[in-house]
């Protein structure tokens, strides 16, 4: 049987199951979040471990801070086996602290370097590729399908970029609308929000015709390179930027 | 004629720009702000990142540079932004993200200070109307007068003035309006006057490749004579695309884009390499191999001090292996100190093996039989890896990574 341990769906809820089961020298075959779908031979268990915010603290306090990041990255990520690279870390981490990111020897050190590279490259990418469109009452609004869970780190961005506007940003895989006041961002689950039927404002037309437009007209045809564009700019994303969704 | 029409021909007159750079500044505003990394937007199908509204103010010349589109002699259609028309295009842009802020340049109408007060007019505007923080390149025009670049550094994040060519005599030849003192005169001033205030993003320039008969080595001297002189963030090297006939401009197919590759591999060795032009190049060597990088060929010339042992090497001598760049390196000097690295874990630490390893030993081991380790063998086998066309997308990066 395969002994799988079950957190709350949240980072603080894993890592405190994580600081529980290193305490209890507990080696577990995998750990999973409560919505998992077990196996016949999975053995699920459920421990009831309180939420304690402070373990951020104590990772940070252990290692620092651009570590604890690493880790938080990783967990956003789409790997299947994130926490179980988490729980490696973390026990290399108890032993060689803030040395452990020069420790690429180790398996699950190289793999919580990369995974959180590509977490971190797929958020700086969309921070150029959202496209907002805006809506009556000036409202903007984008919707995203990336890879990775980086709404959060997303409405980071915006929330100082456009610290004046309201916008909303849809994940359209994960169903969740960030949504900002002028103040602060909220994320909230697509389905305890109510989206009214908001029309595009009057010059959203002529905006994006002009946008799509320069975008065509900047390229050097006498440098034609559309692998290039592609690996730049993968196919994936293209849904979602206007430049591309109906070229 | 409408804005859109004069956006299409504006957009169409600057495009030939290399410079889409958006990095190297902190700047906030109410509306936008900068990002100290840059940030692409989108990419044309040129593979070009575009991340700045990259326009001309307005593409009337007095000048005659054979090489331009926008030169007084060519029957062109002419157009003119207000300020106004550039505050709403660049605010609507950036506000939809499709932009992370404009890059302002211009053709020269009635004199330089007369186009300066334009754009310092609109970047105003811009500023100080719309309060907009985001990031903002102007092209500062030679021969104007030195108050008025006081007054545009304090207003943008980079400020530039292209060298076009990279000797005098060419300049003669193609730009016979323009001359080398100006444009350093403008190179100059930013230099010594540079702060968090001014110009805080630095300032860059470009050369074109191939429309004068110019060396590489012509080239290199120059960018690295710039480079010594006025603290450039970047030069920026862009192919000549033949846009006019002209009995003084050479006859092409194609720009030369390979050449281009290699002269920006090269200028990326004297930055951040530790390489000298006259490592890489000489009075018997003036153009770069367009077979193999310069990294590469530079050390088959000096096969005699390789192998290094990346578990004892230096780092000046890291950086010298081919497949070894800045970051790698750095990963390997804070992890040797922890284990013995193998060369299974270089590649995790991002080495490109299949260039590096004929050049280093782990722990005294080659990689494969030693009796391969000659000149022949290797350059021939680093000429396969070295498809120009697919390395195109890693200067793409640069462009933007400053
Ligand atoms: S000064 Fe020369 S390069 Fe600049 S727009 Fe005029 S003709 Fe073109």
């Amino acid at each position: 049987m395969n002994n799988i341990y079950l957190y709350q769906d949240d980072f603080i809820s894993l890592l405190n199951l994580i600081n529980y089961l290193l305490k209890n020298k507990i080696k577990p075959d995998n750990i999973k979040p409560q919505t998992y779908q077990p196996t016949l031979l999975d053995e699920v268990i459920n421990l009831k471990i309180p939420h304690n915010p402070k373990i951020i603290q104590f990772i940070i306090e252990i290692s620092n801070s651009k570590i604890f990041n690493i880790l938080y990255y990783v967990y956003l990520s789409n790997n299947e086996n994130k926490e179980l690279i988490i729980y490696y870390f973390c026990l290399n981490l108890l032993k060689y602290r803030t040395n452990i990111i020069y420790m690429r020897n180790l398996k699950c050190v190289d793999k919580a370097l990369k995974i959180s590279k590509y977490v971190g490259n797929e958020a700086h990418r969309l921070k150029g590729f959202v496209r907002f469109k805006k809506l009556e009452h000036d409202i903007y609004y984008a919707e995203i399908a990336p890879e990775n869970n980086v709404l959060f780190l997303l409405s980071k961005h915006f929330k100082r970029r456009l610290k004046n506007e309201y916008w909303l940003i849809k994940d359209v895989k994960r169903k969740i609308i960030s949504i900002y006041d002028k103040k602060e961002f909220y994320l909230i689950e697509e389905e305890n929000f109510q989206m009214h039927n908001l029309k595009v404002a009057q010059d959203e037309l002529d905006i994006s015709k002009m946008w799509k437009e320069f975008y065509n007209i900047v390229a050097i045809k006498e440098r034609h390179n559309e692998r290039c564009r592609m690996n730049f700019m993968p196919k994936k994303y293209w849904k979602y930027i206007i430049e591309m969704s109906d070229e | 004629m409408e804005i859109k029409e004069k956006l299409k021909i504006l957009a169409d007159s600057a495009k030939y720009d290399a410079s889409c750079s958006s990095s190297g500044s902190t700047r906030k505003g109410d509306l936008g702000n900068a990002s100290f990394s840059g940030i692409c937007h989108s990419f044309s199908a040129d593979g070009r990142c575009i991340s700045l509204l990259k326009i001309l103010l307005t593409n009337c010349c007095i000048y005659d540079c054979k090489y331009c589109l926008n030169r007084k002699s060519n029957n062109i259609k002419r157009a003119i932004f207000t300020p106004e028309e550039i505050c709403y295009i660049t605010i609507n842009f950036y506000k939809r993200n499709y932009i992370e802020g404009l890059f302002l340049s211009s053709g020269i109408i009635k004199n330089p200070d007369y186009t300066m007060e334009l754009i310092i007019k609109t970047i105003t505007l811009l500023r100080q109307k719309y309060h907009f923080g985001g990031y903002i390149h102007a092209k500062a025009i030679p021969g104007c007068s030195q108050y008025l670049l006081k007054k545009l550094g304090l207003l943008v994040d980079r400020l530039s003035a292209n060298i076009e060519l990279p000797t005098e005599n060419g300049i003669k030849l193609l730009a016979p309006n323009k001359n080398f003192a100006n444009t350093e005169k403008i190179m100059g001033y930013v230099k010594n006057n540079k702060s968090s205030k001014f110009v805080p993003a630095g300032q860059s320039t470009q050369m074109i490749i191939g429309a004068t008969k110019e060396s590489d080595l012509d080239i290199m001297q120059k960018s690295e004579n710039m480079y010594n002189n006025f603290q450039l963030k970047r030069v920026f090297y862009s192919a000549y695309v033949p846009v006019n006939k002209d009995n003084l401009l050479p006859t092409l197919e194609k720009p030369p884009l390979v050449r281009e590759h290699r002269l920006y591999q090269a200028d990326w060795l004297l930055r951040y390499y530790g390489f000298k032009t006259k490592d890489l190049l000489d009075q018997n060597h003036h153009n770069f191999n367009l077979l193999i990088d310069p990294k590469a060929s530079w050390a088959l010339n000096h096969l005699d001090e390789f192998p290094k042992d990346v578990n004892s090497c230096s780092y000046y001598d890291l950086l010298k292996v081919p497949g070894i760049g800045v970051t790698s390196a750095k990963r390997i000097m804070s992890s040797r100190k922890h284990f013995k690295i193998t060369f299974k874990d270089l590649k995790s630490m991002g080495v490109v093996l299949k260039r590096a390893k004929y050049f280093i030993t782990c722990n005294g081991k080659y990689f494969m039989d030693r009796t391969y380790f000659n000149k022949n063998f290797i350059e021939a086998n680093l000429v396969l890896e070295d498809k120009p066309a697919n390395t195109q997308q890693r200067k793409q990066l640069s462009l933007f990574n400053e």
